[in-house]
């Protein structure tokens, strides 16, 4: 079990040992741009994989397969492992590290606010999930989330609102994220139903 | 790949004449002792669909030139906005291959004495072609340097003799959705148009560029014929022109009609006004390298000093 886990872990940080390799040199590069292929990759994976994690939950829900039960976690962490890298090559390489310029940048940008609002939901849910605090978080499930749904609608609402124009693949993580929040209304309201009667 | 990136950024465009490139292409296949037949060179330049432009002929404007260290060729073709061919940066690099920029006519119309239709080959031909190194700032705060080659605006715009009711150019990019991928979809406005005052289009800086780095344009810089107009944001600077038009009134603008609060007509880089969503005081320097710090924006990019009169009675934060 562990062992799958841990393969699954492995293939979805292929998308990051790749850009890694790229930016050392290895093979292949950045193209004309690298500060903004690193940015762009980072957090495209960051999003996608934050919808895989989402996606898992309705399949825990359906199967009485326990096996996918221990991944939504790991995964998710992944998740926040681009979202963090993401941000801090935007820190660290786009604004060389100047604390007071990013600041500013990011109140002047609205996209930037969106997308930092997004990166402290999935940051408090990874500090949330280690170790020490795994009772407090294993009793708060419902709480937790809601808190990874409210980042990835601030994480696709991010990356919707700084393009110059409609994207397919932006439409096709809202139209994912919405399916996936209808759905877990109605799983929540079904349940507080049942609670009453 | 990445030594040869290095390898042309150190040639300066001025050194690339028609003699030596065939002279180092013969020596190196000599070198390497293989036949002529093969194409070693195209390793470079995967596609290949730009290695078959012709040279041109042409003289160099030193007075419009800057002196910055100009971007490499491979940057020049490789990360455009032109999404006739897609939206991605690399897209118009990967499939402009089949785009056909030969035959090629301008058809030229509206208020003026001298209208009609012109191949582009009388274009080139009946004008004098020159090299001009601008600055290019796009609106999404990064910015090049390009060697362009081409004609100026103002003496290519006098031949058609614009009368007095000539306020406006406007011209328009070619709808071709069978070689232009981008265009199947409505991502914009079908065919692209963009539009000048008469005073902007008349002034000395407007470049119509036909060629880049010594050699007709690539089909993913806007072959066969563009605009260059280095103190605007570049979308302003429509490519593979089909049609111009002398008009009265200001012209409904491509980038304008699709989101009228963040691209206004004029378009002019300006640090103080910031697009909507994002700042614009700072830029990235293509190829300047993944630590190096943003610069700033100047005032019109840096060409405050040629241009700020055409703007003198106008208000630039209304009119942005």
């Amino acid at each position: 079990m562990k062992n799958t886990v841990r393969l699954i872990v492995f293939i979805s940080l292929i998308p990051f040992i790749n850009l890694s390799l790229k930016t050392l040199g290895v093979y292949g590069g950045l193209g004309a741009n690298p500060v903004e292929t690193i940015i762009h990759t980072t957090g495209d994976w960051g999003l996608r994989i934050l919808i895989v994690t989402l996606l898992l939950t309705p399949l825990v829900y359906y199967s009485d397969i326990a096996f996918f039960r221990h991944f939504p976690k790991p995964i998710g962490l992944v998740a926040f492992f681009y979202t963090l890298m993401h941000f801090l090559s935007y820190a660290l390489i786009d604004q060389s590290g100047d604390i007071k310029i990013i600041i500013v940048d990011i109140i002047q940008t609205p996209y930037l606010i969106v997308g930092w609002a997004g990166f402290l939901c999935l940051l408090f849910v990874g500090v949330a999930s280690q170790k020490r605090l795994q009772p407090w978080f294993n009793k708060n499930r419902s709480t937790i989330s809601s808190i990874v749904y409210t980042s990835a609608i601030l994480a696709v609402w991010h990356y919707f609102w700084q393009a110059k124009t409609v994207e397919i693949e932006a439409l096709i993580y809202i139209a994912t994220i919405s399916v996936l929040l209808l759905w877990r209304l109605r799983i929540s309201t079904a349940r507080n139903k049942g609670k009453r009667s | 790949m990445t030594f040869l990136i290095k390898k042309e950024r150190k040639i300066k465009s001025f050194e690339i004449t028609p003699e030596k490139a065939y002279l180092n292409r013969r020596n190196l296949i000599k070198s390497i002792g293989i036949l002529a037949t093969s194409t070693p060179m195209s390793s470079v330049l995967a596609d290949n669909h730009e290695t078959n432009k012709a040279n041109l002929k042409f003289i160099k404007n030193s007075e419009f030139s800057t002196k910055e260290q100009v971007n490499s060729f491979e940057e020049i073709t490789t990360y455009n906005n032109f999404y006739e061919f897609g939206l991605g940066k690399s897209d118009p690099y990967r499939y402009s291959g089949n785009f056909k920029p030969k035959p090629w006519a301008v058809s030229v119309t509206g208020e003026a004495d001298n209208i009609g239709t012109f191949s582009y080959e009388d274009i080139v031909a009946s004008n004098q072609l020159e090299e001009r190194i601008y600055r290019l700032r796009c609106v999404e705060a990064w910015s090049m340097v390009i060697p362009w080659v081409g004609i100026s605006l103002r003496d290519f715009i006098k031949k058609f003799k614009p009368n007095s009711k000539a306020k406006y150019v406007s011209f328009e990019s070619i709808f071709r959705p069978s070689e232009m991928p981008g265009q199947k979809r409505r991502i914009l406005d079908w065919p692209y148009i963009e539009g000048l005052t008469i005073e902007e289009a008349t002034h000395p800086l407007s470049f119509l560029a036909v060629g880049l780095y010594g050699r007709e344009l690539a089909n993913q810089n806007g072959a066969p014929l563009r605009l260059v107009l280095p103190w605007k944001y570049g979308f302003k600077s429509i490519k593979s022109i089909v049609k111009i038009s002398f008009r009265e009134r200001i012209p409904k603008t491509t980038w304008n009609l699709a989101a009228p609060n963040e691209y206004g007509f004029y378009a002019n880089v300006n640090p103080k006004v910031d697009h909507p969503r994002w700042s614009q005081a700072r830029e990235r320097r293509i190829g300047s390298g993944l630590f190096t710090s943003k610069q700033p924006t100047l005032m019109f990019n840096g060409y405050a000093e040629q241009v700020s009169d055409l703007y003198r009675t106008i208000d630039l934060r209304k009119n942005f």
